[in-house]
């Protein structure tokens, strides 16, 4: 017997449609494992996704799942969370999906610091419409939308999160599967915005003109732009050029969760408390 | 509808679900001593598929089933396969002398040439 994934997937969508080598099915599986290890129950767990290969994560896990319209994970998300704010809320969102036109409904959802957890699966490109330029694609790649070579210049997408207010921040790669399922416990377990980009490979995609063509040589590049934050603090700035520091980047208890204060609003309401006002927090502006 | 089969089909260290494997290489490239290889397989869609070569050399790691991104991958469970009265191998040099070999042969068998 080996861990049982029956209980947590939908099998009648297997196998995924998802292309041979892809990480999506890493971070599935790396994610069902932390459902498993947190010990939830699969009725307290809402996933919600978007638009893009990344957007089928909803349809593969049989918890309760939205799959919801492009870029607006976030958006359905905070809905749900304060409608239940005794579940686990997890959105997933591909890079164009959740830092390009949802990067509106990603900021707002940091800011709040409500308890979502968000993963965005960070692959470089637009994977499902065939190689257009995404946000995070890199410089000088080649894309259908940019033969000449990507002259965009890249999106951060952790500093994003953490100049955004995301009370939890941080990156890992699918190359590492043990490493991703603690980061994405310690997310979950996390009260607060938890924001998680997970780089992945696109070998089909990205990779097919871009001198990467199989799955491992996707992956070894992958391998050769990350290193752990330990190690990425010792480096010097030259070094740290085209290099992403990987693990938890920005951790903050402190920061109150937007349900908690919410329900402020609902004691006002409720006239079991006076008005709020500027006294009630300690940062104003 | 795919069946996923985290039943061990017999006490072995570690087995595959052909159904759900797509050829992808990378438990291949992950296994540290040199267990698994790539075969022809003219039915599949890249035209091979996954053969546990060495059974006897798994050190039960799981590294392949965690890397594997289709579920077709699986390794018996540590306290339930000693429970069994079976062990996992030590990590060994020739296993590791294997592996290298493995990944220079395109991830392919030692006893296939080619690339697939």
């Amino acid at each position: 017997m080996a861990f049982n994934y029956d209980k947590y997937l939908r099998l009648e969508k297997m196998p995924t449609l998802w292309c041979w080598g892809c990480g999506d099915g890493v971070i599935l599986k790396a994610f069902v494992r932390a459902v498993e290890k947190m010990g939830l129950n699969q009725d307290d767990v809402c996933v919600v996704s978007g638009i893009g290969c990344s957007g089928r994560f909803s349809s593969y896990v049989d918890f309760n799942t939205v799959h919801t319209t492009h870029g607006r994970t976030v958006a359905f998300a905070t809905g749900i969370k304060l409608m239940h704010p005794d579940k686990h809320v997890i959105c997933v969102a591909g890079d164009g999906d959740a830092l390009a036109i949802g990067g509106n409904h990603t900021i707002h959802g940091a800011r709040r610091n409500i308890d979502i957890t968000l993963i965005i699966i960070n692959n470089f490109i637009y994977g499902l419409t065939n190689s257009q330029t995404s946000p995070t694609t890199p410089q000088g790649m080649w894309t259908v939308t940019q033969k000449a070579g990507n002259i965009d210049p890249t999106f951060d997408a952790c500093a994003l999160g953490i100049a955004a207010g995301a009370s939890f921040v941080g990156r890992e790669s699918m190359l590492d599967p043990k490493k991703l399922e603690k980061i994405l416990i310690k997310a979950m377990e996390h009260r607060g915005f938890s924001f998680l980009d997970i780089l992945s490979n696109c070998h089909i995609n990205l990779g097919r003109k871009n001198k990467m063509v199989s799955a491992m040589e996707n992956l070894s590049w992958i391998d050769s732009i990350t290193t752990p934050k330990k190690k990425y603090d010792t480096l010097t700035e030259a070094e740290q050029l085209n290099i992403f520091p990987t693990g938890i980047l920005k951790q903050d208890t402190e920061v109150r969760e937007y349900c908690d204060m919410y329900k402020d609003i609902q004691d006002v309401q409720q006239k079991k408390r006076a008005i709020i006002t500027q006294d009630d927090f300690a940062k104003k502006i | 509808m795919g069946t996923f089969k985290t039943e061990n089909p017999g006490n072995a260290p570690v087995w595959v679900n052909t159904d759900n494997c797509k050829a992808c290489d990378i438990c291949v490239s992950v296994c540290p001593s040199g267990v698994l290889g790539m075969r022809y397989e003219k039915t599949s869609t890249l035209g091979a598929m996954i053969s546990i070569d060495h059974p006897e050399a798994c050190i039960g790691c799981n590294e392949c089933e965690l890397s594997c991104p289709d579920f077709a991958i699986y390794v018996a469970d540590p306290k339930e396969y000693k429970a069994a009265g079976f062990s996992f191998a030590k990590l060994t040099d020739d296993a590791k002398a294997r592996q290298m070999l493995v990944v220079e042969n395109n991830y392919m068998s030692l006893d296939v040439q080619g690339v697939k």
